[in-house]
């Protein structure tokens, strides 16, 4: 009788032809997340099994494959002989005690000696005579024991479903640039490419000693905890506090921030090259903060020609912080350590910059000089 | 590094830490044992409960509760004897107190702050004038952490029991303990002290208190610390600050009018430069914390570019929206704009003249580079 995990795939059935290939990366992110456990990966019929793991690990298993995206739900369960008795002793364990209950069978070997709603009768039988406050319901139970009769004489007996992360597989939509910063969005926007089979590599733009290295710290944390869905393990940070301290001493005061982003994006897209990356991603959401009108995505688009993913951006800040919250990156959001010095916010920041009045002021500054050197205080992170 | 953040905690006192660990390793019994080890520890806790105390009070009038840090001793302090009526405190108090009186009002007990002078020091006639026939207790700091202005706790400690004899009077005492020569009056009913503060572990503090005075158990268990203060003792912890205790009493004196005309000459150099320091200590301040503003700067900023190029301060503020500005540097008077530029500089008696003139350049370099990017 041993202890299992079944893992059932989203949307992978719908891939036609390339589905292989989906099945492979599929496979291989999760064996990425079960790094450090022992464990067998089996692909069967529809479905992957976690086998042969240490059996009080079971519940660490299940969490992890849980956040791989592209799993569509999971079952802790027993694999076992298919003979009745011993079935019968793993529906025992795994059923309720008392309420409502059906048992529900899949024969796919079908030389089974019963079939499918014999099993359910004679387990359903065993099962009502063995605990008195159990009751049968087929149409609404409360708990439902499955059985799955495979092939080769074994059985896979579980009682229940948890749900999965969902989506692709990371990897399988190609790779993107994440601009994140220590707020609640930015994770949540990595989260969602991610989810949608992109591979979310991170770029952090600090300014020290403007900010202080709790707020790096804190984008360590952050990128840690959006690794357990995107599966990355490396942060990269660039400073860009000479280019703040430009804009300050040079530029009008209202486009600091506007300024300041195209710089970002400058930057972003040419370490995106590097990488390899075939589009950057934000969490920006329109209007949220003066930045983030339309005329200020407007002037950061216009510097890069990848482009720029912004999945939050029909999103209120309510739903942001919910998802924050579910993947477990608002707690860490919100410590206290600003990603940004208030000697360099305006006090009335411009939230519809004109994109010719940006340029002109932008004339100012020599950007390629002060490109390059902030993309030599690339430092990377291994999270 | 050149550190001179020693107002927020200090290096480890190399002799004391030594001594204390070679007889830690020998003595690890559990001092509540009733075997010969127990005993042995025992003994050295009350020799170095004794050697403390003996600093700063005489050990016929007062005793010692050794507990894990000053933040508790000033908890204890406060909910052991505010527990009705109202509770006096500066609005200068570290937030030990301050969170602790604040705490209060959901007891029942109501608080009182009294105002400021700019210095950091209270406004005694304020202060005496908030207290009446319902107040429990007056808790004022001695030495302000952020200013270095030292209260006169002996002549506030007597107006307050010339108005009202039942009030408790407790002063945190964690800036002044092993740093100003002096003697706590009979007056003073609670003290507290910190280890961390004068070149021992981080996890030891005392409350002394007035051997007369009874006071609630704080945390209840095994009855450790005349049954005060339950837990088995931080026996390392508390060697170490006897040993640093006695080493940094034996030369109190000297070490202050040293300290002292360390931070005149710092002063004097920051004074004379080209940039536009502002002294918000007061001259007849404890010598060992001289804080700044720096004009049009940022003290958190300062303070980072100062430790890049291997000098160690303090700031009175943050680069954070969240409680940008010190409580305590607000209560003192100052307007927002020059908050911003809070430096707090805080010496130990190993400072050099050396250290302090290195430290004093930097400082200045720093200021001005920061100016010339704003």
């Amino acid at each position: 009788m041993e202890k299992v995990v079944i893992i059932r795939y989203a949307e992978i059935h719908l891939k036609g032809k390339n589905r292989g290939y989906f099945e492979h990366v599929f496979s291989m992110n999760l064996e990425k997340s079960l790094k450090g456990i022992r464990h067998e990966l089996h692909r069967t019929s529809g479905r992957w099994l976690v086998a042969n793991f240490p059996e009080e690990l079971a519940d660490d298993v299940a969490a992890r494959v849980s956040k791989v995206f592209g799993v569509h739900s999971y079952s802790i369960g027993y694999l076992v002989n298919s003979d009745l008795d011993t079935v019968y002793a793993c529906a025992k364990l795994v059923a309720p005690r008392e309420g409502t209950f059906k048992v529900v069978t899949h024969r796919g070997y079908k030389k089974y000696p019963l079939t499918s709603m014999e099993i359910s009768a004679a387990i359903g039988g065993r099962l009502l005579s063995d605990f008195p406050a159990l009751s049968v319901d087929v149409h609404d139970p409360e708990h439902t024991v499955y059985i799955d009769i495979r092939d080769g004489g074994s059985a896979l007996v579980f009682g229940s479903f948890g749900e999965g992360a969902g989506g692709m597989p990371v990897g399988t939509s190609g790779k993107g640039l994440l601009m994140i910063s220590g707020g609640i969005d930015s994770p949540v926007a990595g989260y969602m490419m991610a989810k949608r089979g992109l591979f979310v590599e991170l770029l952090h733009f600090h300014s020290y000693p403007y900010t202080n290295e709790g707020a790096k710290e804190k984008v360590v944390e952050l990128g840690r905890q959006l690794s357990q869905y995107t599966q990355v393990h490396l942060l990269r940070t660039v400073s860009v506090t000479h280019i703040q301290e430009e804009i300050h001493a040079k530029c009008k005061a209202e486009f600091n921030v506007t300024l300041l982003r195209r710089f970002m994006f400058r930057i972003a897209e040419r370490i995106a090259k590097r990488v390899e990356a075939g589009c950057l991603v934000t969490g920006e959401s329109l209007g949220q903060v003066a930045s983030q009108t339309l005329e200020g995505m407007t002037s950061s688009n216009a510097v890069v020609t990848l482009p720029v993913l912004r999945p939050l951006v029909g999103f209120d800040k309510d739903e942001i912080i919910m998802r924050a919250k579910k993947i477990g990156t608002y707690d860490i959001s919100v410590l206290p350590y600003e990603d940004c010095c208030t000697v360099f916010l305006p006090e009335f920041p411009a939230t519809r910059p004109k994109l010719a009045a940006v340029e002109a002021e932008e004339q100012k500054l020599d950007v390629e000089a002060l490109i390059e050197e902030s993309l030599a205080t690339v430092e990377r992170i291994e999270l | 590094m050149i550190y001179l953040d020693n107002a927020a905690t200090t290096p480890p006192l190399e002799s004391a830490f030594e001594r204390a660990a070679r007889e830690y390793r020998e003595l690890y019994y559990n001092p509540s044992a009733r075997y010969g080890g127990g005993f042995a520890v025992r003994k050295k806790i009350e020799e170095a409960r004794k050697e403390i105390l003996s600093v700063v009070a005489d050990p016929a009038l007062f005793e010692l509760i050794f507990t894990s840090c000053g933040t508790e001793a000033d908890n204890h302090a406060v909910f052991s004897c505010a527990r009705r009526g109202n509770a006096v405190t500066s609005a200068g108090e570290h937030s030990a107190i301050e969170r602790s009186f604040t705490e209060l009002k959901n007891r029942g007990v109501e608080p009182r702050f009294a105002p400021l002078n700019l210095d950091g020091s209270v406004k005694i006639p304020e202060l005496l004038s908030l207290v009446d026939d319902r107040t429990t207790l007056v808790s004022v700091v001695h030495v302000n952490n952020e200013t270095g202005a030292i209260n006169d706790i002996a002549e506030i400690a007597r107006s307050v029991k010339r108005k009202n004899p039942r009030v408790i009077v407790h002063s945190d005492g964690v800036q002044a303990f092993g740093k100003l020569p002096f003697r706590l009056p009979k007056e003073v009913d609670l003290y507290s002290i910190s280890a961390h503060k004068i070149g021992a572990l981080k996890g030891t503090g005392a409350l002394i208190k007035r051997k007369d005075l009874t006071l609630a158990p704080f945390i209840h268990g095994g009855g450790q610390e005349g049954g005060l203060r339950s837990g088995t003792e931080n026996v390392l912890g508390i060697l170490d600050f006897a040993y640093a205790a006695a080493e940094r009493a034996a030369c109190i004196a000297d070490s202050y009018s040293r300290v002292a005309a360390l931070r005149a000459d710092m002063w004097d150099r920051l004074q004379k430069s080209e940039y536009h320091f502002f002294c918000a200590s007061p001259e007849a301040g404890s010598p060992y914390i001289l804080t700044l503003l720096a004009i049009d700067s940022r003290g958190e900023v300062l303070q980072r570019m100062l430790f890049d190029r291997g000098v160690c301060v303090g700031t009175g503020s943050a680069c954070s929206s969240k409680e940008r500005f010190s409580r305590v540097m607000r209560a003192c008077g100052y307007a927002e704009e020059v908050l911003d530029g809070v430096l707090r500089v805080s010496f130990s008696p190993e400072t050099t003249q050396e250290e302090v003139e290195l430290a004093a350049r930097e400082m200045i370099s720093a200021a001005m580079e920061f100016k010339g990017k704003l």
